[in-house]
């Protein structure tokens, strides 16, 4: 096939020289020294391959689609050559009775061995009913087969903290995987979705380390997710220097200025975004002229809407008035102003009615 | 009719006062700024930092604002008898007296008033609140400050859930400061009108004019 301008070949031949660039790019991600790649070049080469069971909830199978587009291996180095990939409902070649039957083998065999990657939330409402596959719930198949992983990664925001799905009033009662798990070390990859850089480099730290990384609170480890994006932004200078666009397509945005003011959230997500890139064309939103949404964070739908404005709305119980904080302030003053002064009015009011009394 | 001056107010309280002012004032002017920023530098080069500028300002408002709570704090417990905190809260059978007059003679239903030389229990209460939502302030505002370090992530975490959520709260309460700040005011110089106790001048003087009890 003749390569397009743009269009990069799926392929699963890796040259020597490749694979040392993706894993050396990996070791870079993960903030690992120079003297670590070694290390990370046998792990990643021996042939105790790390078995993974991949599954997908409820999702938009975004995840995976990012990561289909990782070059850093892309996905059939990483399929074939670094982990065992036995179950993705995705990728995977059995389907119906075959592919349940390569999950349970899977399963039996490497008990308390593989990785569990899960992708998608897990609706609790009504017994889970929301999603099932081979007609069991999600909460069946992650409670069967979430206990005997070695460790759990969950990719993307849903699987971390229940994403778009858990939005108010979350109709079916999406939970992340670490709501209903316990007992199994659990990594957060949020990102919606995440950089295929950050899950390479978590899968890459497991095999070097036979642990999960370190984490932030959140369970999202420190090495994609230890910085907030408005601090390794590249349009930072405009921001400090308090040039911003005030609307898209005008002057400042022209000029690339700071997104500030078009909502960007930037300030308060913690992401790589800004280093790692995507797509190894190196762009990533704010690159391209668009604030960040602040995908990584949980309740990010509920909590960083409207995603042109600074801050949530607020809204008023029992008036069904939604409007943004500052009007609501100004609002609320006027009337403490007005307030103010029918208290002193009727003070003075009742002064002279005493005054008219004893006259 | 003959008064006599009682010394209420210790130099540290009414330092804590005007401290309070200043901060306050700085912190929420900058923090509209921070907040949305009302300047828009066009030329690039100009070596201008508004921005940074005004952080930095919010950031040592900050801090001041952190030590003079604190100082409020430890005169709750350790200031004079007006300054301590039991006296204020309408938790004892006198004080929840104290507060309902309190109510009746501000909305001009009676003019018995719960006369204290210190605080009257509503005012006093009202401060406390004041000073637990300056407590809040802090907490989610060096959580914005700090969002990496251990101990302010975990507190953040937990209280607000996500640095978002906690910028929300931030700014809420700053509309709560400037609330407080207007209402007070305002029944400062009520109360300095209605009663010549000179309660507007006592933060000043640490003094106010008692009846004397012949």
């Amino acid at each position: 096939m003749e390569e397009q301008a743009g269009i990069v070949k799926l392929s699963s031949r890796v040259s020597r020289r490749n694979f040392l660039k993706g894993c050396s790019l990996a070791a870079a991600a993960l903030g690992l020294s120079e003297a670590m790649i070694p290390k990370l070049l046998e792990a990643v080469e021996s042939a105790q391959r790390p078995t993974v069971i991949w599954l997908h909830f409820q999702e938009c199978t975004g995840c995976t689609e990012s990561l289909l587009r990782g070059s850093h291996p892309d996905i059939g180095r990483l399929i074939l050559d670094i982990i065992s990939l036995d179950y993705h409902e995705t990728i995977m070649v059995p389907s119906g009775h075959q592919a349940e039957k390569s999950l349970h083998d899977s399963v039996k065999k490497n008990d308390g061995k593989f990785v569990l990657v899960v992708e998608g939330a897990i609706p609790t409402a009504e017994n889970g009913i929301f999603c099932k596959i081979a007609g069991r719930t999600a909460i069946d198949i992650l409670a069967e087969i979430g206990p005997k992983a070695a460790a759990v990664i969950a990719l993307g925001t849903c699987a971390s903290f229940g994403g778009i799905q858990a939005a108010a009033p979350n109709p079916t009662g999406a939970k992340g995987v670490q709501d209903l798990l316990s007992g199994v070390p659990i990594v957060n990859l949020p990102g919606c979705p995440p950089n295929p850089v950050t899950f390479l480099g978590t899968v890459l730290h497991y095999l070097t380390f036979k642990r999960l990384p370190n984490c932030d609170k959140m369970g999202r480890p420190l090495f994609a997710y230890g910085r907030r994006i408005h601090d390794h932004c590249e349009r930072r200078a405009h921001f400090d220097e308090g040039r911003f666009a005030e609307e898209f397509g005008d002057h400042g945005h022209k000029n690339g200025y700071c997104l500030y003011k078009v909502g960007c959230k930037g300030p308060g997500t913690f992401s790589n975004c800004p280093v790692a890139r995507f797509n190894d064309v190196d762009v990533w939103p704010v690159s391209v002229g668009h604030g960040c949404v602040g995908c990584t964070e949980p309740d990010f739908w509920d909590t960083m809407t409207p995603f042109y404005e600074r801050l949530p709305e607020v809204a008023i119980p029992g008036t069904g008035v939604i409007a943004d904080v500052d009007s609501v302030g100004r609002k609320i003053l006027g009337v403490a102003a007005a307030g103010a002064a029918i208290h002193a009015a009727a003070g003075i009011a009742k002064s002279k009615l005493i005054k008219k009394d004893k006259a | 009719m003959t008064y006599e001056i009682e010394n209420v107010w210790s130099v540290l309280l009414r330092l804590f006062h005007w401290l309070l002012v200043l901060s306050i004032i700085a912190l929420v002017v900058t923090g509209f700024y921070v907040n949305t920023p009302w300047t828009n530098t066009t030329l690039e080069g100009g070596g201008s930092f508004p921005m940074a500028t005004m952080r930095y300002i919010h950031f040592v408002a900050g801090y001041l604002f952190a030590a003079v709570v604190a100082v409020r704090l430890f005169l709750y417990i350790f200031g004079n008898r007006q300054e301590r905190i039991w006296g204020i809260l309408p938790f004892t059978p006198r004080n929840f007296r104290g507060l309902i007059a309190n109510i009746r003679y501000y909305s001009y239903i009676s003019d018995d008033h719960d006369q204290r030389l210190g605080h009257n229990v509503l005012a006093g209460s009202t401060y406390v609140i004041t000073i637990v939502a300056a407590i809040v302030q802090l907490i989610s505002g060096y959580y914005l400050l700090y969002p990496e370090v251990v101990f302010w992530q975990g507190l953040g975490n937990a209280i607000f859930g996500s640095q978002q959520q906690g910028r929300f709260v931030h700014h809420l309460l700053m509309w709560y400061f400037i609330f407080f700040t207007f209402i007070h005011v305002y029944m400062v110089i009520w109360n300095d009108v209605k009663t010549p106790e000179g309660l507007a001048s006592s933060m000043i003087n640490g003094k106010k004019f008692k009846h004397k009890n012949a």
